[in-house]
């Protein structure tokens, strides 16, 4: 199907690659389906990709995997909350940090503390609340790089 | 607001599928027990309007995705 998208024009989305968000995620509950684009316009594969709504195009939230900006990330999660999503295993979730990318891009943040969670076998998500403590919902993800950032 | 003196152990229903019970009183903290279907998100306030409020600023966020990447 064809949809509008945020940052990309109008995208031709299979069907299979939408995701469907029984409680929406914080903040715009009244919207369910969602997809993920890729901008591969950059040759290498973008770390940044789009959780774009289905429903809506204005909604596009930038995501990141947690594997590329911080190591062992180990999200808590209640049990009853991810049965939600039916079965998930190591093999079919994929998890999505939402990104906060600031005027100054160097104060760009992801929220550790509430990831979004997909079974990409029933192709169900959520944003889910982590019980982890010291988990945040402003993480820094850059500044690794020392003394470079030219604007 | 309904405000309803319950002592520790007793229970409050809202509707047919929701049961919220006091667990424990300690000083100024209050320990809540709460039944409800799973369909039913449950959040702390303070948590719940402090993700609500980034997700609004993440979608604002597009300005410049292609800066960031290459800091990254």
């Amino acid at each position: 199907m064809l949809i509008n998208t945020k940052c990309f024009g109008e995208v031709n989305i299979q069907d299979e690659k939408i995701v469907y968000f029984p409680d929406g995620i914080l903040g715009f509950e009244e919207l369910k389906n969602y997809t993920i684009i890729y901008d591969t316009s950059r040759g290498e594969k973008s770390k940044i990709a789009w959780l774009q709504s289905t429903d809506e195009p204005g909604l596009a939230l930038p995501v990141i995997s947690p594997i590329d900006v911080m190591e062992g990330y180990d999200p808590i999660v209640d049990d009853e909350l991810l049965n939600v999503l039916g079965d998930v295993t190591p093999e079919n979730v994929v998890i999505l940090l939402v990104v906060t990318v600031p005027t100054d891009v160097t104060k760009t943040t992801a929220n550790q503390k509430a990831p979004i969670i997909i079974n990409s076998d029933t192709r169900l998500g959520a944003q889910i609340i982590v019980e982890n403590k010291d988990y945040v919902i402003k993480y820094p993800i850059v500044g690794q790089k020392k003394g470079e950032s030219s604007c | 607001m309904l405000a309803l003196s319950r002592k520790v152990n007793e229970s409050i229903v809202i509707g047919q599928d929701i049961e919220v019970t006091i667990l424990e009183v300690k000083g100024d903290q209050v320990k809540i027990g709460i039944q409800a279907p799973k369909s039913v998100p449950i959040y702390r306030k303070e948590i719940y309007i402090q993700i609500k409020e980034e997700n609004q600023k993440s979608n604002v966020s597009s300005v410049d995705i292609n800066k960031l990447q290459d800091l990254l």
